[in-house]
């Protein structure tokens, strides 16, 4: 059996933005592992390919080993066909047996099973045909599949699934270096230490609530402490950091001060004081010292989100903090209101006060406006930047992805930006 | 009506704190005039604000002089079909 993931462009992947405007939805993380490791564990998928949104295909093609919107893997086995936003807990009984597809009320194909024998009577010419001929010529499955539907479903599932991740993989003991004074509460079995990783003296590492897991050549420095559910990923490094329960920390990041219930995609520095909670950081953001984000309304009322700029979305949460995207710098100082889009490739000045809760991707936020700042070739000098801090390139197809982003974004910045200029005309009028 | 340059000059006015009478069209913003990189941004926000248009970023904050903004205003203008 072959597994296609598909993460097609559609109005419910920008549910997803800023997060999956530069990645399939399935390279998200909740809890200890990406949304497409578990659903490759789930369905013990041995071959796995992809189709992701075309603008992306290339830049992602460098990240991966799956064929990546290559047709041709469309034939030649049994194929389980599964949209990027299905939960891998449902799908259970999928893997096996005759075709049959699951979709949603709009006919978005969820889940196709299709074997290879009725794969002769179907279009595989692309991934969008199959699907078509599929939903045709296969018998529909009844009942529905659970599925992820925004960004925030990530955060607010974190902590359960962290608990969950840590309990299927079954693995707890001390491999790195523990030095001493430390201490650890709650039973060790909900502990585990990966090799290489350092755990300096006077770390306190509480797993009464939850199961801590810290990655392999993680560093986690004095006066840290760590409560679980948490998993603190591979090379990252946490500096004296009040590390609340239900936190996913990707690899290679820098974190400090106090931060809650979020995940961090990976690569990204939070090296300073200043609190995160109920957020989603994407790669290569640098949040300067004192940024700082809401997740809880003064009036406790659930808090909306507006991806667009324009409609708030009601999260049904109290708490849900900052959505941020990947390259995305802020200022020392920066305070984030309750439920703030922050897009990618954002830099941001502080103003002192919150700043609005939306802000587009490639805004430069300056003297509390969004401007046209120095346009995007200075950002992508700064991404070449940072990456290679890292040993990390920001390549022509990266590029390449970035330069579509933009003008996918474009127009909600370019309003933005005209409601900036008259702002500021006004102030100097 | 105003000239593009006059019409340059009282915005840069605004925007730097800089006597009208004081800015030349051979003066530099940088250097002459004393803008910081954000007035930079303030200025080419300014400008698109003042005559209707829409700059490409990295062109308007190559441009250095107050003359050479007024000419590239004027440009710009005709390519979009403003009246200025």
């Amino acid at each position: 059996m072959r597994l296609i993931l598909v993460d097609l462009p559609s109005e419910k992947r920008r549910n997803f933005d800023p997060l999956a405007l530069s990645r399939p939805i399935w390279e998200l993380r909740c809890g200890m592992t990406t949304l497409g490791e578990k659903l490759v564990a789930k369905t013990g998928a041995t071959e796995v390919a992809c189709f992701v949104p075309p603008y992306m295909a290339d830049a992602y093609r460098e990240q991966t080993a799956w064929p990546v919107n290559d047709a041709s893997q469309l034939a030649g086995d049994n194929l389980l066909v599964v949209n990027a936003r299905v939960k891998a807990s449902g799908l259970d009984g999928e893997t096996t047996g005759p075709s049959r597809m699951v979709c949603e009320a709009d006919g978005e194909c969820l889940c196709a099973r299709i074997a290879k024998a009725d794969l002769g009577r179907l279009k595989t010419d692309s991934i969008e045909s199959l699907l078509e001929s599929a939903k045709a010529a296969l018998p529909a499955a009844g009942g529905e599949l659970p599925t992820w539907n925004y960004t925030w479903d990530l955060i607010l599932s974190n902590p359960e699934q962290l608990a969950a991740d840590f309990k299927a993989l079954g693995r707890s003991g001390i491999e790195g270096k523990v030095e001493e004074p430390n201490a650890v509460r709650g039973s060790r079995g909900d502990v585990f230490i990966g090799r290489g990783t350092v755990v300096h003296p006077m770390v306190v590492i509480d797993a009464e609530h939850g199961p801590v897991y810290i990655d392999e050549g993680a560093e986690i420095h004095p006066f840290t402490r760590i409560e679980g559910p948490c998993y603190i990923g591979k090379k990252s490094i946490l500096l004296g950091t009040k590390c609340r329960e239900g936190m996913t920390i990707g690899p290679v990041c820098r974190v400090g001060g106090e931060v809650e219930e979020s995940i961090i995609q990976g690569y990204s520095s939070k090296y300073h004081d200043g609190f995160l909670g109920h957020a989603y950081v994407g790669e290569w953001v640098n949040l300067g010292a004192l940024t700082t984000n809401s997740d809880l309304k003064n009036d406790y009322s659930s808090v909306t989100v507006a991806l667009d700029g324009k409609n708030p979305i009601d999260t049904g949460s109290i708490k849900v903090g900052s959505l941020i995207g990947d390259h995305t710098k802020t200022s020392i100082g920066t305070l984030f209101n309750t439920g703030a889009y922050v897009g990618a490739m954002a830099l941001i000045a502080a103003t002192g006060k919150p700043l609005p809760k939306f802000i587009p991707s490639f805004a430069w936020f300056l003297e509390g406006v969004v401007t046209k700042g120095f346009g995007k070739k200075s950002l992508y000098e700064t991404a070449r930047t940072a990456m290679g801090r890292r040993k990390r390139e920001f390549t022509a197809a990266q590029e390449a992805m970035w330069n579509e982003i933009f003008n996918l974004t474009a127009p909600a910045r370019n309003e933005a930006v005209k409601k900036g200029r008259r702002a500021l005309a006004s102030q100097r009028s | 009506m105003p000239s593009v340059m006059d019409r340059v000059v009282a915005v840069t006015s605004r925007v730097l704190q800089v006597d009208p009478g004081e800015i030349k069209p051979q003066h530099a913003f940088a250097t002459d005039l004393g803008a910081e990189s954000v007035q930079s941004v303030e200025l080419v926000a300014m400008f698109e604000e003042e005559f209707g248009i829409e700059m490409d970023e990295d062109e308007a904050l190559s441009v250095e002089t107050v003359g050479d903004a007024a000419e590239y205003i004027a440009k710009v203008c005709r390519q979009q079909g403003v009246a200025c």
